[in-house]
């Protein structure tokens, strides 16, 4: 595999401010590579140093093997092409007219290669989905078919490097889409290098097998999604909380956390599980509460949306039955607590002993009673019975996380 | 939804013989009698003047086409960076200096040097150090025409009458200013500089996407904007030189050739220049022959053709080859 871009300690900036610092990175020919990082961080400015718009102050790049000002612009109009955020015109063009400014500059010595050229925008067209605009104005189009014009016109300039700058920040996530698979697409059937920046995380680490993440003007990381979209990495690099996690399916999702609720000092313990304490938990710390949960198993839903939300939580391995020492530390956390919540969670011969922990505790208690023999699934159907106990002993019952609310803010 | 229209060129290139011949025959004097020294000697000076409108309308509107290009603009002329405000200066001084009476060539000559002079230091001042913007041009082009408007003015309060005579007709643009080896020359560098443009058509494309965008697709920005302002200069100083100023052309026939055959400017500079110079030979028939014997200035027709036409083109804009 050969190289399309190779940075050897690239300085850049405007005037008296710097903004790229010794950046150093290759990309390989056939890659696709997200450009990641906050404003400022110096993403655009990196395209514009790949594109020769931006001198550097230091440091060299190379464009397939060649050294980037030994480039001419002709030479380099074959290499790399352009999509920015956006293009205006003030000319009534056409969109095959404006494709065909792909081929603005004669190729070769020879200028008269006129069906060369023709052929470049027909298959740029079609590449693009664009056949059936080809006789619209440019300027009538639709935000998403504008940005497919222009890819069709940087397409076809025929470039072994395609670089876009934010294509889809305008776009809704319809049109994000479809751009991103079209990116795919080029780069699976042409092999074509695709190059982007860009503020959305989650379409990133979707779309490209290869990031890198700039904060002030400095390669903070570079590889595989999972390597660089890292929680402390990113809450380092855009200074706020935020959650990674993966879905269902294995997709990563990056999640920006509220904050700021002034907290209320009080405390509140929950028992959940299955997924019955997501909303709950959420609600919660959202609400200002210092939240502990637990027991649970690790991988449990609930578990995961503790671990995101930056709860205290009693875990037990995966799979296992609560252990005693597990159940211990729950214990303690419950002790800890202004209050107790227990949610719609089932139970089973696993975590039945959590409803211990809520009465042992000698907190109020705020029990949901929600459909309690549907949930049993103890082998005695002992849960009824100790729901019933928790109830004469003072608990309230609840059925619905707004009720709860209600309920906890007469505790506070 | 509209879909584009574009029309052929040959109806252009029709009009051209048959709008000249009409000209010819057109004037004061009625059908002149090619058997006569009178008759041909009418004859010939009208076709000197239809000859004049051909190169000055061509000069005008490319260079009119050239600048809506390169400052994205829809109301750029050749005149909007100071070349019409310089060489109005330079031929003022000419008469005022008395240089006029010296030599024929004076006049057209001081023009076409002090308009060319300007937009040098309009865009040396644009560019301070690097390369041109369009607002630094448009800027520095507006700060350097009033400074020039204002000198101009000044020397036509200075002038003596018969001075200030001569200089507002220049002012209002003549086609029977120019000496015939200056029709020559003058017709030689504006074909010569439309053919250049033609071949920049593809690039002069690529820039009306903006500097970068044009950076993009492989063109040479700034060596592209500085040539094709120094021919646009050069269009339009040939142009003053030849007939005084003459306004509205090189604003109102880049509008109407795009209307023609769209945005393409590997068409555009040949388009215009044929529009260009059929409207000027329009409208000098007109000057001298709506109220003959009296002949009024060219400039006077213009605008009141030009006027209405561009309010017309503005509000169906749209399908005008310019959109907001």
């Amino acid at each position: 595999m050969s190289a399309a871009v190779i940075c050897r300690n690239v300085s850049a900036g405007y005037r008296q401010q710097p903004v790229l610092h010794d950046i150093s990175l290759t990309i390989q020919a056939g890659q696709m590579v997200a450009l990641l990082g906050p404003n400022g961080a110096g993403k655009s400015t990196l395209l514009r140093v790949l594109t020769g718009l931006q001198p550097l102050t230091g440091g060299e790049v190379e464009l397939f093997g060649r050294d980037l000002r030994q480039l001419r612009a002709t030479e380099r109009a074959r290499l790399v092409a352009v999509v920015p955020q956006e293009v205006t015109t003030p000319m009534a063009f056409t969109v095959a007219e404006l494709v065909a400014l792909g081929r603005s500059v004669p190729r070769g010595r020879w200028a008269g290669l006129a069906a060369t050229d023709r052929q470049a925008v027909e298959q740029a067209l079609a590449y693009t989905d664009t056949l059936e605009l080809r006789d619209r104005y440019y300027s009538e189009l639709s935000g998403g078919e504008k940005q497919r014009a222009i890819i069709a016109m940087a397409l076809a300039q025929e470039p072994q490097l395609l670089l876009l700058d934010e294509p889809t920040s305008h776009l809704d996530i319809n049109h994000r889409l479809e751009v991103l698979q079209l990116l795919e697409r080029l780069n699976r059937e042409r092999g074509l290098t695709v190059v982007m920046t860009s503020h959305d995380l989650n379409l990133a680490a979707e779309f490209f097998p290869q990031l890198a993440l700039l904060d002030h003007g400095r390669i903070a990381a570079t590889g595989a999604p999972a390597e660089v979209l890292r929680e402390e990495l990113l809450e380092e690099v855009y200074h706020c909380k935020l959650a990674v996690r993966r879905d269902a399916t294995g997709v990563l999702m990056i999640l920006p956390t509220r904050t700021g609720t002034a907290p209320t000092g009080k405390r509140v313990h929950v028992i959940c599980g299955g997924g019955s304490g997501v909303e709950v938990l959420r609600r919660l710390c959202l609400a200002g509460w210092q939240v502990s949960c637990g027991a649970l198993n690790q991988g449990d839903t609930d578990a995961q949306t503790a671990l995101a939300l930056g709860v205290t939580t009693a875990l037990e391995k995966p799979f296992s039955p609560l252990s005693a020492g597990v159940l211990a530390t729950a214990g303690q956390l419950a002790q800890a607590a202004d209050v107790i919540v227990v949610c719609e969670v089932p139970f089973g011969s696993g975590n039945v002993k959590n409803l211990d922990v809520a009465r042992q505790a000698g907190k109020p208690v705020l029990l949901n009673t929600r459909q309690v023999a549907v949930r049993d699934f103890t082998p005695q159907r002992e849960v009824p019975a100790m729901i019933r106990t928790l109830v004469e002993r003072g608990a309230t019952s609840w059925e619905h996380v707004s009720d709860l609310l209600i309920e906890l803010e007469k505790v506070r | 939804m509209s879909h584009s229209r574009r029309w052929p060129i040959w109806p252009l290139l029709l009009a051209v013989p048959i709008v000249c011949a009409g000209a010819l025959l057109t004037g004061a004097a009625g059908l002149p009698d090619w058997h006569t020294p009178l008759g041909r000697a009418v004859l010939e000076l009208r076709l000197h003047r239809i000859l004049t409108g051909l190169v000055v309308g061509a000069g005008l509107a490319g260079a009119g086409v050239v600048m809506q290009a390169l400052l994205r603009n829809p109301l750029a002329e050749p005149y909007v960076l100071g070349v019409s405000s310089g060489a109005g200066l330079g031929a003022a001084l000419a008469v005022f200096f008395g240089w006029s009476a010296m030599h024929l060539l004076a006049v057209p000559a001081a023009a076409f040097v002090t308009g060319i002079v300007t937009l040098t230091i309009v865009y040396f001042l644009a560019a301070r150090g690097g390369g041109a913007s369009i607002y630094g041009l448009l800027l520095s082009g507006i700060i350097v025409s009033a400074v020039l408007s204002n000198l101009l003015m000044l020397i036509v309060s200075l002038a003596p009458a018969e001075g200030m005579h001569s200089i507002l007709w220049w002012i209002l643009g003549n086609l029977q200013l120019s000496a015939q080896p200056l029709l020559l020359t003058g017709g030689a560098l504006v074909l010569g500089a439309l053919i250049i443009l033609t071949m920049l058509g593809a690039q002069l494309n690529a820039l009306t996407l903006g500097r970068e965008a044009a950076h993009h697709l492989g063109v040479r920005t700034g060596l592209m904007i500085a040539g094709c302002l120094a021919l646009a200069t050069l269009l339009a100083a040939t142009a003053v030189a030849l007939a005084g100023l003459i306004g509205f052309v090189g604003l109102i026939v880049p509008h109407a050739a795009r209307a023609w055959v769209g945005p393409d400017h590997r068409k555009l500079p040949g388009v215009a220049a044929i529009i260009g110079g059929l409207f000027l030979v329009v409208c000098d028939t007109v000057a001298r022959t709506i109220v003959a014997p009296q002949e009024i200035p060219i400039g006077v027709v213009t605008a009141l053709v030009g006027g209405p036409f561009f309010l017309a083109l503005l509000l169906r804009r749209r399908k005008g080859g310019w959109i907001e």
